[in-house]
This record gives structure tokens, C-alpha cells and sequence, in this order.
């Protein structure tokens, strides 16, 4: 039995590892794209950015990591429906963000800055790029929640739920280097 | 059959694609049609392979299907999505020298069209030509030793049963089939590939589907590089046997683990630079035209941030595979063990901060180009050690000549070259005149195909007999060699003297006066050409009708050597306990490098 | 760590998080001056390290024995 325990506290620390080195090297494309923005433009910030939005989408994210921190807590200590109950406001939050995103600044920033410009291009890339992982992030949330609702996850062995977790804070560590990037600075 | 079902899901994916992408109004040749299409295959055809079986059905709560191992399905298993380190290492291995002796091929195509002032090629297909051996050796050289014998022998060699994930394992290899699809669709279109394997903004942004094509199977191939380094990293930190301290380590595993991590890290900024290009000619962004608020010169600092850190994911491995064949059959422990361990690292820490050597003409400021010149001659500090290595452990040998170590030693001789014609690549005021001439591309063939191919050849005869059971002819390896190694010599030396004599790469044609020597440069090039014929000729005869070889035909100490020849499905009977440092030979009073049986270790051990 | 303590935790970085966000944003749109891009810097620095630490807990990393949590 203390064998099992090990094997398995073995894996989940393989698998934390991984995702830390994968999480590591994608880090390096945002490093890439915030310092082709630097690059190209300085500073630069045309005055027309909503920087209200900017804030609002800053907030959504941050609410959402804290409800996923609560709901890691939950299952760390086999709390099943605290788990459930925080993951779904935590992908809610996520698609809230998703839609301001794609709905509401992609269109007011086509007028000011389309993708043609140099600004426009450091606004799409990296909100492009950065939009592509909430959804991905999104999407293993779900498959999380579907997985905690089956009763797959249990205090010992919940890394499936641990890894989306951890990939959803990533999510928000990169915007926390977006948004000042392109809402503050200049 | 993997195979046959990713490609039909994955033209199931590409049909979808192109039909979002018509839905949206766009002409099916268009760039936005092409990648949807491309993106919708990739992971049909991903799905088809095995993803789907093997692994995506666990998400949806449903049963894996099991996959094939080293003890089943025959030969098919390697057409199959199987986890097996070892089947992928073969699967790797195969793929790859394929595509090196297709490369191989268009290098003669090249010869032939510089055996005169004016060759028979128009200009665009030469290009295409140089572009399309460019890109194929680079992705061979990046990709075979690490991903084929790195992924056959990390795993023996530190004791371990696989890779820390056989899943993603298998993933990376089947991200290549792809690569090499696009490849071959892009070199037939019209324009081909006009840019070189660098694929330069603003011209690879500006030429047909053909280029789109080629800027998408590089991005895969590098995702591909980058899962590989991901799980060896995890494979060599936490797989490794009772016993097997990172100060016992064999120093191939060094080389993989420095190359991995640089793979891991640095792979990312390339593929940035090819969706930068991608984003530009599907959106219509402005990364790289100056003229809308772009950088000029952006694309060429991503670009070497990676490409430049690429060359070490390419000759460390080599580095790590030299040492070792060297010690082994110079039957002496390697000499600076921790030197060379540490000069290894050295490369790691300083190749990234080197990449400028390659736009010294590129107008940047003279400060930025002197920091650059000054980094990049560091490294010749580290890459001093490992020759030291290297020649401190032949000192006084009574060395065994066999093919692999014919190979190490050409390697030692070859590197040499390269490295200190490399010098002048490194310091400004010489590599203004030297800058894109031929003389350029002397020195990386004397780095990449005189070091890491004729590294990755020795590591292919060494560990023949343990990969197929059988044993080459020693006669004919050693035949291969000798072709190679004069030959190699007689070509590439003579090219870097047309370089001097200002004789441009990337271009068609050349001054009628340098006509002598490029004769003579071709027809040493079909010389070695011949000599792989040679080569696959003792490679096939000897997997079909070779003696068989005993689990350690050379009396050797590494883990590899403890088991049979192949391995069973999990590598070792029992689990080896590692007792000793691996190249002890010699040596007063130390044990074996490890022993393999019952009760030799108790549990498995993380550290 | 007890569940309680965990969420405690969580909401007391909530709230460093939120007013380093507050203060970013009055750095920015209150204008002060040309010191903006290195304070800015710091303060996207400080949060992301409050997130690594106590949200995606990176000292695990450091720990291999203890496995989960």
C-alpha cells in the first residue's frame, strides 16, 4: 500500500514537472511577442485604447484565478461539490472574458488600430495568441469539471484537476505582462 | 494501420478547413483557405494516428485502446502510434536517414548544377533545390540523434524502463510525417522556395503557397523539437535507476540533456518568427514591414535567437556521443569527466547570448556587434574543454579502431577544422568580407555534417548490433569511412576557398575563373555520394543476413550492454542498481558500472 | 495546509492583487511622468510573483517527496 502511494506521489510529481517545462517554454513566445511590441513601436500607445476595458478584463481574470485557487483548495482536501461549485465560476469567468474580448475590444480596435498598423499588430498578436490559450485553458477546465462530476478525483490523486488549474494561473500570469503592455505603458 | 487513418482523417480535417474557409467567402488557394486546411489536417490527421485511440478516449471517460510494443504486431508496429521509446527510436531513426539520404540526393542536384559557370537549372528551382536540402538536413540534424538514438538509448542508459511520457513520446514523432508532406507538396508547387531554410522577411511573405507551406512545416517541426526536449528533460531528472547520481551519468545524456534543454527554451522563438510571418501574410499584420510600423531587421533577431541555440541542440548530442564512443574504445575513463560536463552546461548558458554573429552586416549599431563578437568568441572556451576531453582520454590509448570510433576520431579532426575557420565567422572585421559566401558554408558543413553527421554515423554502427540483434561487416564500415572522411575533406575545404575568392551562396551561378575548382568540388561530392550506397548496402545485408550479436560484442560498462540485444519490452529483467562511475576502465579496484538482478535494488528511487 | 488557512490565504492574495492592480492603473492614467515603464514593470513583476507562488504554488517543484499536497 505505502509502495502505491509512492509510485503515485512519483507520477503526479512527473506530471508537475512537465507541465512546469511546458509552461516554461511557451512562456517564451509571449516573451517573443511582448518584445516585438517593444521593439517595433516603444511605447507608443494610440490615445483611443479603452483603458477602462482593459481594467474590467483584468479583473474578470484575476476573479477567475482566485475562484480556481479556492477550487484546487476544495479538491486537495476531497471536497467535491466546493470543487465543482468553484470550477464552473471559474470557466463562466473565463468565457465572459473570452466574449469581451472577441465581441467588444477586437471591434473598437479595428477602427483605431487595425492589424495593418504597428500597434494594431501587437495588439492582435498578443491578444490573439493570449485568447487562444483562455480557450484552451477553458476547455481543459471542462473536461475537469466533466471528470470531477464522474467522481474521478480524489484528495490523493487529483493532478488532471491540479494541471488545468495550475494552466488556467499560467493563463492569467501572461496577462498580467499583457496588460500593461498594451493598455498602461506610454 | 496509423498511417492510412491519420491520412484519411486527416484529409476528412482538410476539407473542413476548406470549407470553413469558403463558407467565409475565401478562394480556396488563398493563404487563409491553406492554413485552416493545414490546421484542421494536422489534427485530423493526429487523431487518426492515435491520439484518438491511444490516448483522447480517456478524456471522454471511455477505454483506451492498447498500443503496439516492441513484442507485437510484427514489423507493422512501426507504422503504428506505439509508446515503446525503442520502437519510436527505429521509428526516429528510419524516418530520418530517409529524409538524409534524400537531402543527400539534392546536394548532388546542386553539384551538378555547379559543375559549370552556368548550370542547366533556372535560378527558382535551384533555389528550391538549396532551400529544400537546407531545410531537410537541419530537421536531420536536429531531429535524429536526439530523436532517434537519444530516444532509444537515454532510457537504457540510465537504467529506466521508458520515457517519463511515452505518450508525447510517440506524439512528437508523428507531428514528422507532416513536415515532410508539406515539404514535398510546397517544392512542386509554382515559385517553389525562394528564400533559403531561413525563410527571410520580406520575401517569404511575398512569394506564393509554396513558401506558406514551407513556414507551416517548419512551425510543426518545431513544435515537435520542443516536446521531445520537454520529456527528456522530465525522462533524465527523474528517471533514473538506484544509483545513477547526475555525477555518474554518462556523458551522452549530458549532451542530450543540454540539447534538450536548449530545445525546450529556445524552439519557441522560431516558431514566434514563422507565425510572425504566417500572421503577416494570413492577417495582413506588420511585424516585418518598417513601412507600417514594423522592424526590419525583427525577424532575423527571433530568428537567431533560436537558430544560433540550434546549432548546439544539433552538435551537443554530438559532443556527448564522441566522448563516449572515444572512452569506450579507448578503454580509459574519460578524461575532465566534470569538465566536460561543465563545458557542456558552459555552451548551454552562453549560446544564447551570441545570436548578432549572424547580422553583423545587417546595420546594426558597432557597440551591439563588439558585445556580440565578444560573447561568441567565449564560446570557444568550452568547446576547448570538450577537445581537451577528447584528446586527453586518447593520450596513451591503446585505442580500438572499429568503425564508431573511426567516426569519433574523423569528428575530433573534422570539428577542429570547423571550429577554427569559425572564428573568422565570429569576428567582424573578417566576416564583413566572409558574410554569405561559400566560405560560410565550408565552416557550418565542417561543424554540422563533419561533426554531428559523422557523430550520428558512429552512433548508428555502435549501437547496430544492439538495436537489430546482428552485427554489420566491420570491412565495409570501415571502407565507408575512409570514402567519407577524404572526400568530406576534399569537398568542403576546397569551398571554403571559393568563398574566399568571393563566390556567393544562395545563387546560381559564379564567375566562369572559379570554374576549375568547382569541378573538382562536384566530383568528390558523387564520390561521397557513392559512399552511401556503401553504407546502406552493409546496413541492410547486415540486418538481414549479419551474425548475431551477444548482448555486449564490445566488453563494454554502460547499462545499454547489460541487457540483450534488443532490449526486452521493458528494457532491463530486473531493476539495474548502478554502482560506479561508467568509463572506469582500468581502474584499480572499482566495481562494475551497475549490476542487473533479482533483489539488486529495492524500490524505485526518484533521487 | 488546513483548508481554512488555504482559502484565507487565497483571499488575502485576492486583495494584494487587486490593489497592486488599482495602483498599476492610477500609475497609468494619473500620469506619473516618465518613471511609468520601470514602475510598471516592478508592479506587473510583484503580482506575477503573488501568482506563481501562492496560485500555481511552485515551491511543489522543490519538494519531490511530498507528491500532492
Amino acid at each position: 500500500m505505502t509502495t502505491a502511494i509512492a509510485e503515485l506521489k512519483y507520477q503526479i510529481y512527473n506530471r508537475r514537472l512537465g507541465l512546469w517545462l511546458f509552461m516554461l517554454s511557451d512562456s517564451m513566445v509571449f516573451l517573443a511577442l511582448l518584445a516585438a511590441r517593444y521593439y517595433m513601436q516603444g511605447t507608443h500607445r494610440p490615445p483611443e485604447v479603452n483603458q477602462p476595458l482593459g481594467l474590467v478584463l483584468t479583473s474578470i481574470l484575476l476573479a477567475s484565478s482566485f475562484f480556481a485557487n479556492r477550487a484546487d483548495a476544495s479538491i486537495a482536501h476531497g471536497d467535491r461539490a466546493a470543487f465543482l461549485r468553484h470550477i464552473g465560476i471559474t470557466i463562466v469567468l473565463g468565457v465572459a472574458f473570452l466574449i469581451l474580448v472577441v465581441a467588444v475590444e477586437w471591434p473598437e480596435a479595428l477602427h483605431f488600430a487595425p492589424p495593418s498598423t504597428g500597434y494594431g499588430t501587437a495588439l492582435f498578436s498578443l491578444t490573439g495568441l493570449h485568447a487562444t490559450h483562455v480557450l484552451s485553458g477553458v476547455i481543459v477546465l471542462l473536461f475537469a469539471l466533466l471528470k470531477g462530476k464522474r467522481g474521478g478525483y480524489t484528495a490523493e490523486d487529483h493532478f488532471g484537476a491540479e494541471g488545468s488549474i495550475i494552466y488556467w494561473h499560467f493563463v492569467d500570469l501572461v496577462w498580467v505582462f499583457i496588460y500593461p503592455t498594451l493598455y498602461l505603458v506610454g | 494501420m496509423s498511417v492510412i487513418k491519420g491520412l484519411i482523417f486527416g484529409l476528412v480535417g482538410f476539407a473542413i478547413g476548406e470549407g470553413l474557409a469558403f463558407l467565409v467567402g475565401q478562394d480556396p488557394f488563398s493563404d487563409t483557405a491553406i492554413t485552416l486546411g493545414y490546421i484542421f489536417f494536422l489534427i485530423g490527421w493526429l487523431l487518426g494516428a492515435g491520439v484518438w485511440d491511444h490516448w483522447a478516449r480517456g478524456w471522454f471517460g471511455l477505454k483506451d485502446k492498447p498500443t503496439p510494443t516492441l513484442a507485437s504486431n510484427g514489423w507493422m508496429r512501426y507504422l503504428m502510434f506505439s509508446t515503446d521509446h525503442k520502437v519510436i527510436g527505429v521509428q526516429y531513426l528510419v524516418t530520418f536517414v530517409a529524409l538524409f539520404l534524400l537531402a543527400g540526393l539534392l546536394a548532388m542536384v546542386i553539384r551538378i548544377q555547379l559543375l559549370n559557370p552556368n548550370g542547366p537549372l533556372d535560378p527558382q528551382t535551384y533555389n528550391t533545390v538549396m532551400s529544400f536540402h537546407g531545410i531537410v538536413m537541419i530537421a536531420v540534424a536536429v531531429a535524429t540523434m536526439i530523436g532517434g538514438l537519444g530516444n532509444y538509448f537515454v532510457p537504457l542508459l540510465i537504467g529506466a524502463e521508458d520515457v517519463a511520457f511515452p505518450r508525447i513520446n510517440a506524439l512528437s514523432y508523428w507531428f514528422v510525417p507532416p513536415v515532410a508532406i508539406l515539404l514535398v507538396i510546397g517544392s512542386l508547387l509554382p515559385g517553389g522556395f525562394q528564400s533559403g531554410w531561413r525563410v527571410y522577411a520580406p520575401w517569404a511573405e511575398r512569394v506564393g503557397p509554396s513558401m506558406l507551406l514551407f513556414l507551416m512545416a517548419f512551425l510543426t517541426f518545431g513544435v515537435s523539437s520542443i516536446l521531445g526536449g520537454l520529456n527528456f528533460l522530465v525522462t533524465i531528472i527523474r528517471l533514473r535507476a538506484p544509483g545513477m547520481t547526475w555525477g555518474r551519468l554518462p556523458i551522452f545524456v549530458w549532451g542530450i540533456f543540454s540539447a534538450a534543454l536548449l530545445s525546450l527554451i529556445f524552439t519557441q522563438f522560431v516558431a514566434t518568427a514563422l507565425l510572425m510571418e504566417i500572421l503577416d501574410r494570413v492577417v495582413g499584420m506588420a511585424f516585418f514591414a518598417p513601412d507600417q510600423g514594423g522592424g526590419a531587421v525583427l525577424y532575423q533577431h527571433i530568428f537567431w535567437v533560436y537558430s544560433h541555440p540550434a546549432v548546439y541542440v544539433m552538435i551537443l548530442p554530438g559532443f556527448g556521443l564522441m566522448l563516449e564512443i572515444i572512452t569506450h574504445f579507448a578503454r580509459k575513463p574519460l578524461f575532465g569527466y566534470k569538465w566536460a560536463v561543465g563545458a557542456l552546461l558552459g555552451i548551454v548558458g552562453l549560446s544564447d547570448i551570441v545570436w548578432v554573429h549572424h547580422m553583423f552586416t545587417s546595420g546594426l549599431p558597432d557597440f551591439i556587434n563588439a558585445a556580440f563578437m565578444t560573447a561568441t568568441e567565449l564560446i570557444s572556451i568550452p568547446t576547448g574543454l570538450i577537445f581537451l576531453c577528447a584528446l586527453g582520454t586518447i593520450w596513451q590509448a591503446r585505442m580500438r579502431l572499429t568503425t564508431p570510433m573511426l567516426f569519433a576520431l574523423g569528428f575530433v579532426f573534422n570539428f577542429a577544422i570547423g571550429g577554427l575557420t569559425g572564428i573568422f565567422n565570429a569576428d567582424v572585421p573578417t566576416d564583413l568580407h566572409l558574410h554569405n559566401t561559400y566560405w560560410v558554408v565550408g565552416h557550418f558543413h565542417y561543424t554540422i555534417m563533419g561533426g554531428e553527421i559523422f557523430a550520428l554515423l558512429a552512433g548508428m554502427y555502435y549501437w547496430f548490433p544492439k538495436i537489430t540483434g546482428r552485427m554489420y561487416n566491420e570491412a565495409l564500415g570501415k571502407l565507408h569511412f575512409w570514402i567519407t572522411f577524404i572526400t568530406f575533406n576534399l569537398i568542403f575545404a576546397p569551398m571554403m576557398l571559393t568563398g574566399l575568392f568571393g563566390m556567393n551562396r544562395h545563387v546560381a551561378e559564379y564567375p566562369p575563373e572559379l570554374g576549375g575548382i568547382n569541378q573538382f568540388i562536384s566530383l568528390f561530392s558523387f564520390v561521397l555520394g557513392a559512399g552511401f550506397l556503401v553504407f546502406v548496402y552493409n546496413m541492410v545485408t547486415a540486418l538481414v543476413r549479419g551474425p548475431k550479436a551477444v548482448a555486449n560484442p564490445w566488453q563494454l560498462r554502460t547499462l545499454e550492454w547489460h541487457t540483450s540485444s534488443p532490449p526486452p519490452e521493458h528494457n532491463f529483467h530486473h531493476l539495474p542498481q548502478v554502482l560506479a562511475h561508467p568509463y572506469d576502465y582500468g581502474v584499480e579496484g572499482v566495481p562494475a558500472h551497475a549490476v542487473v538482478a533479482a533483489g539488486a535494488a529495492a524500490a524505485p528511487a526518484s533521487e | 495546509m488546513e483548508k481554512a488557512a488555504l482559502l484565507r490565504v487565497g483571499v488575502l492574495v485576492l486583495v494584494v492583487l487587486a490593489v497592486l492592480t488599482a495602483v498599476e492603473y492610477w500609475v497609468a492614467v494619473g500620469g506619473l511622468g516618465g518613471a511609468t515603464l520601470t514602475l510598471l514593470a516592478l508592479l506587473a513583476l510583484a503580482k506575477a510573483a503573488l501568482i506563481v507562488d501562492y496560485f500555481m504554488h511552485v515551491g511543489k517543484l522543490f519538494q519531490p517527496e511530498s507528491g500532492g499536497h
